[in-house]
């Protein structure tokens, strides 16, 4: 199917392309290297303006057509200047010299409501162009970004469809606030686009330009462009890719029929907790009798069934140009992936249209259209529950089949089914659907209006409207609690926002002092408004709302945000060594109570380029030198409205009739979240090849919004309250180097690592916050965020086999001055156990090239945090629930067997009262190495490409999650870190496993 | 072209400046100021206060099907009693009421402990705004009135589950009393009885408050009465129970069931001649399996699990009078062949107390307090204080109601047992399931006798199960009121951020 598309694709492409072809006459030269004077083969020369174009050969020639008498010859190439050279008709031996681009010093760099050339950079800036990221398909850059950027953690917690990675940026900073970075796409806040149509990535680290974003950007701030027109010349770029996904499981190996056989035998161990008469052995007798030998024969993988390798699409078509008047880049994405759990997918088809007009000299507009729209099927999470915990000696399917009708427990007649529950989550899943749908658009305008040759009007504006529908609907053919009713409910869900930033931005120069920078106002206005209904007593087929008969409900209701802003820059230069960056927000939110709706957050920041210094200059190691510094102050108010209000919610009804149910606390102190920041840096370039750049930094943020755990009996669960500080402190290296430069071999390193330290100070009081499942964790002056809170497993007493925890014994002071062991789990104390937070986390990325062949390999390393895994709670029960099928056990673990057994480190079945209780026991180290992506292409010769009006041809294999290296049990170590609904940070459970992916990519640039 | 190029950045610059109304109130919720100001708003928080009691409401961060204030109090209750037996053991904390591996971890307690107190908080805001508006017209009473038995029962229920009996050690740390909203957030536990001298003191208030009854689905003088019998017997306050029981039974507005209508007594529970409180559950509150309470005790194959059913032990407590119309609560599970069907070894007899309502096999509206308790009660407290013929009488006048007019005592106390005994099987029988056995024991200072096959036995197989003999040699054959696990820890959640609570032993 993949192949027939691509086949009707590339002809319809060609036969347009052909009727563009054209000659006249011949101009041949060669292409070397400015430093040693070696031809440069790869080269693409082309004439701009117009079509033409080929790649120098393996001798350096080149030799391209042009039409008329004159013409200029672009030289471009990777790592290279790019150089452009006016020729004349038939000109020959043309000798073009191309200089290395390794600084990329006068590089623009996009860094929020300006830009700025790399040189004058006075804070901490990543820059990731999309040639790093395109090595990764995926659905959200976030994935893409994993172990690329210095002091960003990307974490890909679920491998569901459509899901987005979790992104923070040195260390947690935040609480209950907001903790992802800002995303700001073509300069305006928020908005949606493409990973396609991706030109770089920005990432602002530091306050010094961060602060401009205010009370949004305590969390760092990403800055998202999208692409634009290079050349003149109309250029087309196709992407094809098309691979597989498989589940990744990590180490949750279960046991497959035989193992658990075995395992259950423990189960009829002869003991009594309190017997005389006790043997400790086996009773097989019994055993036989309840579990017949010929239970081994059956042998029903349930995760192998429900997890099944997934096809993933990519398709990428865009072009672009320039005209005197107008620029223009349209590019068309279509994503679509298939689920590795049955029933799930996701696809998306993205639209943009970006073109800036020019009026006059004084004059541009810009429009920039975004439209996508996107469906796909969810799941339900008891469904993976089962699918993972019923037992191999189940058979998910009838005589025919079909995944088998079950509805009763074990014990009617007519039934052998061992599992806990009687569900077959196949069946399920086949007769329910759990199905979303959104639409989006944003359109995007600015003016560009130039009043004096040093004062411009720049206005740039964004409404932005999507609507999405999800809707979960199960048949009435469905085993289960909705049998022979069936059940749908629909919600509806529509956001719509306009944001708005008029600013006048001004620019002077008076001999060696430049001065420039910008005032003006911002506006955000969003709203969110939801309506849903549900009901039962469907009848088979039908999947509306209207046909439901019963129990029908209906929901709705809305949210609306209002920030307002204040914003200014000045920014100064002295002989291009000497820079200073001053700036001040000011923030007014719909968030706070009318006495702290209003905050400012100023930054100041300063980088002195020394290499531009004349004793640096032409020096043969340090090619660039610069120190920066910077302060500043960021907020926080993102963390919904009212929550400064006592309210009771109206959601409820008693009797019939409206109900109010306490629901929030009031704190009318409720105000900003305040994060200074202080960095120093410093980026090294040696020897044209290496860059280096290190960054140190404290970040104090003050004030934590947070939910503070309030007694239960008090009737609420927490409080909204500013409570203490957190500092972060870190250091953050990132290297990239040419190793190996050749005229065929290239090989670059690229390094990023980030210590990051936090300390709780300033709370009044210690915070224990227990969430699902009791799995606390404590926030404590001197303490870290996310540190678990909990019993010490100490593993098996040899005598009873009880499982055993450590008890603390206090003085009177409260200090612990002894420790006991008991085997009662009310006694046993909870202490400060380790954090969920990473000690040091990075990227190692190389790439090699080969003459056309180019290779990368990308990993992350993640280490020091603490994942509760809490999967083997049910997984590694000690019979708790007998009727789960169990994790094969690790190496060295061993069930108690009897008195005196000293190996054992699993409690014995018959004596494991509360073992399974939150401890210490399913905690487990949360650092990994994974291979994250290995990606091979090779880029067909350009003379081939010609031959069929192509510019230039790559085609490539990529691997991703290739391997995770880790000592943690369970799924895999990647797990939730943001606190809120569901989740405790660090606790891993039942989730939609990582993918493994394997792609095919064509690349045609024509 | 320029004037309009200014006219255009003039204005976007005015309409990005001027000054927005950043004032923003909620779509589906009230302020608490404005909605203690108005009527309505009193009678809404008195109403979720009442939908407290039946609702999935958010707890860490997730509506979990499992937590429902009354689920909850029957699981806490009853399966810790001799009446209901597990079939299998499960990592669900309903399993350490039946094993006694209680912690204070526990999810159900959490839950329970976090939604009393959330109602408790609901009425005395109310209560506040009442009491601060000067408002004392009958409407207004029956409001107020209403509050007050809200806080009285739910601190009862409170103080009975993490208290120990007021019998056995009326000093011992009861539960945290909130009767108010400005004590501290960090306060330790009262007393036992100072946590029966607050129930009291509101039941009694709101008994005087509560002139306007708004219908069985709410709380009426009649219901504070009754539970002012019930706390007084608790306190062995006989007297007082006496008074109280005897007051709901002379109102008239209440008649036993009969025979006749006694079967359909809890699947109709709100037009029930007996019923004086009960919770109402509407169709849209039917919760099916994962949220009601029915579903772990029921099932008809999809509606429930039907882990738990009703033991042997009640069942022979029953067994002498198969033609006792509460017999129709119990329902064995048949197979083809009419035998019963047994779970892991244990026979699968549900409980149907909980289901019906509409012929839902989820649905009831469960019947917090109702007459037949107050004879029992009154019965109880008569025997106690030696009057055994009038407690016989009581007695009676439940079993002629019962299919059993041919069985009636008749003002004689059987040989080897006695009235109290008599008085305590009566109400075992007449009350099961709803709560009420295990503190009829325990605070009657009695042992509870769990000597049969079930999962509650530590290690116990399905082959180890033989239904002719009485198990022996496993731990939690019996329990004695001195256990301390005859109450449940209080939970994680209260001991780690209020330092001033301390756990029981």
């Amino acid at each position: 199917m993949i192949n027939k598309i691509l086949l009707i694709c590339c002809c319809c492409l060609l036969g347009y392309l052909n009727g563009f072809a054209q000659t006249t006459t011949t101009v041949t030269g060669t292409v070397v290297s400015a430093a040693d004077k070696q031809p440069l083969p790869g080269v693409v020369v082309s004439v701009k303006g117009t079509q033409g174009g080929a790649a120098t050969k393996a001798d350096g020639s080149f030799s391209v057509s042009i039409t008329g008498s004159k013409a200029i010859l672009q030289a471009r190439f990777i790592g290279y200047q790019t150089k452009e050279v006016e020729v004349t008709a038939d000109e020959k031996n043309v000798t073009i010299s191309l200089v290395e681009d390794v600084t990329q010093l006068n590089d623009v760099v996009v860094v929020g409501y300006s830009s700025k050339k790399q040189s004058e950079l006075t804070s901490a800036v990543t820059v990731v162009s999309a040639d790093k990221l395109k090595d990764v398909t995926a659905n959200s850059v976030g994935t893409m970004l994993q172990g690329k950027v210095a002091g960003l953690q990307v974490v890909n917690s679920s491998g569901a469809p459509g899901s987005v990675a979790e992104i923070r940026l040195r260390g947690v900073s935040s609480v209950n606030a907001n903790q992802s970075p800002l995303f700001v796409v073509d300069g305006i806040i928020g908005g949606n686009y493409d990973p396609n149509d991706v030109e770089s990535i920005t990432v602002l680290k530091d306050a010094g330009t961060t602060a401009l974003y205010g009370s949004q950007a305590n969390a760092g701030v990403i800055i998202v462009t999208t692409k634009s027109a290079k050349q003149g010349e109309t250029k087309f770029e196709a992407k094809v890719s098309t691979g597989f996904r498989t589940a990744d499981f990590g180490k949750m190996n279960l046991m497959n029929s035989s193992e658990l056989y075995d395992y259950q035998k423990g189960f009829y161990r002869d003991y009594i907790v309190g017997a005389t008469d006790n043997t400790y052995k086996i009773d097989l007798v019994k055993f036989y009798a309840e579990r017949p030998l010929s239970l081994r024969d059956q042998n029903y993988n349930w995760s192998k069934e429900s997890f099944k390798s997934a096809p993933v699409y990519n398709f990428y078509l865009s072009a672009s140009g320039k005209t005197e008047k107008n620029d223009y880049y349209v590019g068309a994405s279509y994503y679509k992936e298939k689920g590795t759990f049955v029933n799930t997918n996701f696809e998306r088809v993205n639209l943009r249209g970006n073109s800036t007009y020019h009026f006059s000299k004084k004059l541009d507009v810009t429009n920039n259209i975004n439209l996508s729209a996107s469906q796909g099927k969810s799941y339900d999470y008891m469904d993976m529950y089962y699918s993972f915990l019923n037992m191999p000696w189940d058979n998910p399917y009838d005589a025919s089949g079909n995944p088998v009708y079950i509805d009763k427990p074990k014990i009617d007649a007519g039934y052998t089914w061992w599992s806990r529950d009687p569900i077959n989550p196949l069946n399920t899943v086949q007769n329910s659907d759990h199905t979303y749908k959104g639409f989006d658009v944003n359109y995007d305008l600015g003016i560009n209006y130039r009043i004096t040759d040093w004062l411009t009007f720049a206005s740039t504006n964004r409404v932005s409207a999507s609507f999405n529908k999800s809707s979960n609907y199960v048949s009435p053919i469905a085993a289960g609690t909705y049998h022979g009713t069936g059940y749908i409910d629909e919600l509806n869900t529509l956001n719509y926002g306009v944001i708005s930033n008029q600013l006048f931005k001004f620019d002077f120069k008076f001999g060696d002092h430049t001065l420039n920078g910008f005032a003006g106002g911002a506006f955000e206005s969003s709203r969110i408004e939801y309506s849903g209904g549900s009901g039962k007593g469907l009848p088979e087929g039908l999947k509306v709302l209207n046909v439901v008969s019963n129990n029908q409900t209906v929901n709705g209701y809305n949210n609306k945000y209002i920030l307002q802003s204040l914003l200014s820059q000045v920014n100064y230069g002295y002989k291009g060594k000497y820079f200073v960056t001053g700036s001040y927000r000011y923030d007014g939110s719909s968030n706070f109570s009318p006495s702290n709706k209003y905050g400012g957050f100023p930054s100041i920041s300063a980088s002195w380029l020394a290499s531009n210094e004349e004793f640096l200059a032409n020096n043969s190691i340090i090619s660039n030198l610069r120190l920066r510094g910077s302060y500043g102050v960021t907020g926080t108010q993102d963390i919904g409205a009212s929550r400064y209000q006592g309210l009771y919610s109206l959601t409820t009804q008693y009797n019939s009739l409206v109900g109010a149910v306490p629901y929030q606390l009031e704190s009318p102190n409720l105000t900003w979240e305040s994060k200074r920041q202080i960095n120093a840096g410093i980026d090294i370039g040696l020897f044209k090849r290496v860059n280096l750049t290190v960054d140190l930094y404290r970040n104090d943020t003050k004030d934590l919004l947070l939910r503070v755990s309030q007694p239960l009996s008090v009737g609420f669960e927490t409080k909204w309250e500013n409570a203490g500080t957190v500092i972060n402190k870190g250091i953050e290296v990132g290297i990239n180097s040419t190793n190996i430069k050749t005229r065929d071999f290239e090989w670059m390193t690229d390094f990023t690592i980030n210590f990051n330290n936090n300390k709780l100070s300033g709370f009044p009081s210690d915070i224990i916050k227990t969430g699902s499942w009791s799995i606390s964790q404590i926030y404590r002056n001197g303490g870290n965020l996310f540190e678990f809170y909990m019993p010490k497993w100490l593993g098996v007493d040899a005598q009873t086999g009880a499982p055993v925890w450590e008890k603390l014994i206090y003085n009177n002071e409260g200090k612990a001055v002894a420790s006991e062991k008991t085997s009662d789990y009310a006694q046993a104390t909870n202490q400060e156990v380790g954090s969920a937070l990473p000690k040091y986390q990075g990227g190692f990325n190389n790439s090699f090239r080969y003459k056309n062949f180019n290779l990368r390999v990308s990993t992350y390393f993640n280490y020091g945090n603490k994942v509760f895994s809490n999967n083997l709670r049910f997984m590694m029960n000690d019979g708790h629930e007998p009727d789960y099928n169990q994790i094969r056990m690790p190496d060295g673990a061993k069930v108690w067997s009897g008195p005196g057994d000293t190996q054992a480190t699993e409690p014995s079945p018959q004596n494991s009262a509360n073992s399974t209780e939150t401890s210490t026991r399913y905690l487990k180290d949360g650092s990994y190495f994974t291979i994250r992506n290995i990606a091979f292409s090779y880029t067909l010769p350009t003379a081939w490409a010609n031959k069929i009006s192509m510019k230039g041809i790559s085609v490539g294999v990529t691997a991703d999650n290739v391997a995770t290296f880790s000592n943690f049990l369970g799924q895999d170590p990647q797990t939730t870190i943001t606190p809120g609904s569901f989740a405790t940070p660090g606790v891993s459970d039942f989730k939609y496993p990582n993918n493994r992916q394997y792609l095919l990519t064509v690349n045609f640039n024509f | 072209m320029k004037k309009k190029i200014f006219t255009f950045i003039t204005l976007m610059v005015v309409a990005a400046s001027s000054c927005k109304n950043l004032d923003v109130s909620p779509s589906d919720a009230i302020s608490t100021n404005t909605l203690v100001t108005t009527t309505s708003g009193l009678t809404n928080a008195l109403n979720g206060a009442y939908a407290l009691l039946k609702d999935h409401i958010e707890f860490n961060g997730t509506v979990d099907a499992n937590n429902m204030y009354l689920r909850q109090f029957y699981h806490l209750s009853d399966f810790a009693s001799d009446d209901i037996v597990c079939g299998q053991v499960t990592t669900d904390p309903l399993f350490y009421s039946f094993s006694l591996g209680h912690s204070p971890a526990q999810a159900n307690t959490r839950y329970y402990w976090y939604i009393s107190y959330k109602i408790i908080t609901g009425v005395n805001t109310v209560i506040a705004a009442v009491e601060k508006s000067g408002k004392t017209d009958a409407a207004t009473n029956q409001l107020l009135g209403e509050c007050y038995f809200l806080r009285a029962f739910c601190h009862f229920n409170l103080v009975r589950l993490f208290g120990k009996p007021y019998s056995v050690d009326p000093n011992s740390a009861g539960v945290v009393l909130r009767t108010n909203l400005t004590d501290p957030a960090k306060k330790a536990r009262s007393t036992v009885s100072e946590v029966y001298a607050s129930v009291i003191a509101d039941a009694e208030k709101a008994a005087g408050l509560m002139t306007e009854p708004r219908g069985v689905q709410y709380a009426s003088q009649a219901a504070a009465w009754a539970l002012l019998a019930r706390v007084n017997i608790y306190k062995e306050n006989n007297a007082k129970a006496i008074e109280y029981a005897t007051k709901v039974i002379n109102t008239g507005k209440y008649t036993l069931t009969t025979a006749d209508t006694y079967p359909a007594l809890f699947a109709n529970a709100t037009t029930g001649s007996e019923t004086i409180f009960c919770v109402a559950f509407t169709q849209i509150d039917d919760y099916g399996k994962f949220g009601s309470i029915a579903s772990m005790i029921y099932s008809d194959g999809n509606s429930g699990w039907g882990e738990e059913y009703a033991s042997s032990s009640l069942r022979s407590a029953m067994s002498a009078h198969p033609e006792d119309v509460r017999w129709s609560y119990i329902v064995p599970s048949k197979d083809a062949n009419g035998a019963i069907v047994k779970r892991n070894g244990i026979e699968v007899y549900y409980i149907s107390k909980f289901s019906f309502q509409g012929g839902l096999p989820n649905l009831s509206s469960p019947i917090m307090f109702r007459l037949a308790e107050m004879y029992l009660i009154r019965a109880e407290a008569e025997a106690k204080t030696g009057n055994n013929t009038a407690a016989l009488d009581d007695v009676d006048m439940i079993r002629k109601n019962r299919g059993l007019e041919g069985f009636l005592y008749k003002k004689v106390v059987p040989a080897n047992t006695t009235a109290l005994d008599v008085v305590l099987l009566e109400k075992r029988i007449e009350m099961a399931f709803e709560g009420h056995r295990t503190y009829d024991v325990f605070r009657n200072k009695k042992t509870l006798n769990k000597a049969y096959w079930g999962y509650h036995l530590a290690g116990l197989k399905e082959t180890d199960v033989d239904l002719s003999k009485t198990p022996t040699g496993y731990p939690n054959l019996t329990v004695p009121y001195t256990s301390p696990r005859t109450i449940y820890y209080i939970p994680i959640d209260e001991v780690l951020s209020n330092p001033a609570v301390t756990q029981n032993p």
